[in-house]
């Protein structure tokens, strides 16, 4: 009995890092997990899963965890991570991939019905634009 | 050279002020800014995923007709415009598939919308246009040596903590305006007008951005962060470019002094108020009167310091 068995799971996780790497465009498998980006974020004490995580699993395509986490939800794309990382991995772009693929399996994650009567009558135009643009769509 | 002037979308809404000092300031240095004809959005942000093409039209738009109304830059205060547009400048430059696609769309764009109006065909952009910062220009064009000496009213009683915010810096290959870790224009331009600047720490942070709507108190916590790092240094006021900081660091004051216990409210001013204000402009033309925490009590310290009448 000499045949290769494929693990079904394994080959639908390469497939997962494969595809957050050619959505957000970034060498994912060349993070050394130096933890730069976490130490530089402003909102990782906010998210469940820490940047380097992020994209520690990215690189293993554990794409459910991904999706579900809050932590690319509160990516503010303020390029501190990516601008720092020694092997430029912009981690912006990882986040907002993993949000184009949250919007598959989970839409309506945010829209102008979330946004406050105050905030829609006092925000600059810009944060409402870019956050549509970021966060919603 | 000769450039055009992009406001975009919220300097004529939410932030007239910005917009109004901006031209205040220029004409009060002896100049004119001419506005782009018939702008349009300039799309906000930068599309981050390769997918996302279609969000990169109305830069190219933007930037094909700064072109075509013959300008050979595009100055911007906003610092969203700045950054959105020198990015797919860039990417329209470097990344031919990119800009092959956006001409498709563009020249397509162009034949269905102006059919009555009958237009030389579609010329292909490939970045051409020179995308400027308002501080660019002011130290490039104007130069800083002109404006020491336009200055009236020195600030020098005016200890001011200069903010960068994100989008002026970061990501540094594609803005190359200065250094993301250690920048030096706002200073520079803060000491030319005579103002008291300080090293400030927190000056390259993020303010929270739009997650302010999403996520408010997560981007309470972070504009507190910066505001009492300014404080504890003792600030006077924080110097602010772009309109969404300045919702996030002056709007939200109020409610910091509902949640956190040591919060001592603290101004926020444009680069271009304290700017026409040092040339001499009388304090109602700043439009302050927009401002949350009010800051004129703190301009006012220097108006009888310095001794000019408005």
């Amino acid at each position: 009995m000499n045949r290769t068995i494929v693990i079904p799971e394994v080959d639908i996780r390469r497939k997962s890092a494969a595809r957050i790497a050619e959505l957000s465009g970034q060498n994912i498998a060349g993070c050394i997990q130096c933890g730069k980006c976490t130490a530089g974020c402003m909102f990782a004490y906010e998210m469940d899963l820490d940047p380097h995580q992020v994209v520690r699993l990215s690189q293993l395509g554990m794409v459910d965890e991904l999706v579900n986490s809050e932590a690319i939800w509160y990516c503010a794309t303020c390029f501190t991570c990516g601008n720092r990382c020694p092997v430029k991995i912009d981690i912006a772009a990882v986040s907002e991939a993993l949000r184009l693929i949250a919007y598959r399996t989970c839409p309506e994650k945010f829209g102008p019905d979330h946004v406050s009567d105050y905030d829609a009558q006092n925000a600059p135009q810009q944060a409402l634009v870019s956050l549509y643009r970021k966060l919603g769509i | 050279m000769k450039v055009g002037y992009y406001p975009g979308c919220t300097l004529k809404g939410k932030a007239k002020s910005l917009d109004d000092t901006t031209m205040l300031a220029v004409r009060l240095l002896g100049n004119e800014l001419v506005e782009i004809p018939d702008w349009t959005c300039c799309g906000a942000t930068t599309p981050l995923t390769e997918t996302k093409i279609a969000n990169l039209i109305a830069q190219t738009r933007l930037l094909a007709k700064t072109r075509d109304a013959g300008y050979e830059g595009l100055v911007t205060t906003c610092p969203f415009c700045f950054s959105t547009l020198k990015r797919a400048n860039k990417s329209l430059r470097d990344d031919s598939l990119k800009r092959r696609r956006m001409n498709t769309y563009l020249a397509e764009d162009q034949r269905l919308r102006d059919y009555e109006i009958p237009k030389p065909a579609w010329e292909e952009y490939s970045g051409q246009v020179k995308v400027l910062h308002m501080l660019e220009w002011l130290r490039d064009e104007i130069g800083f040596e002109y404006i020491s000496r336009a200055v009236r009213r020195p600030l020098s009683d005016l200890r001011v903590a200069p903010f960068y915010g994100c989008q002026l810096l970061r990501p540094s290959e594609d803005l190359a305006l200065c250094d993301p870790e250690n920048p030096v224009i706002l200073e520079d331009f803060l000491r030319v007008i005579g103002a008291d600047t300080l090293d400030f720490p927190a000056r390259i942070d993020c303010c929270g951005s739009y997650l302010s709507i999403a996520k408010p108190s997560a981007a309470l916590r972070a504009s507190f962060r910066i505001l009492d790092a300014a404080r504890r240094l003792g600030a006077d006021a924080i110097i602010v470019t772009c309109p969404l900081c300045f919702y996030n660091l002056d709007s939200a004051q109020p409610r910091m002094l509902a949640e956190f216990a040591d919060f001592r409210t603290i101004p926020v001013l444009y680069f271009t108020q304290l700017l026409a204000f040092a040339l001499g402009s009388p304090m109602e033309l700043l439009g302050l009167d927009s401002h949350t925490v009010d800051p004129k009590p703190v301009l006012m310290k220097i108006k009888r310091t310095a001794g000019v009448e408005p």
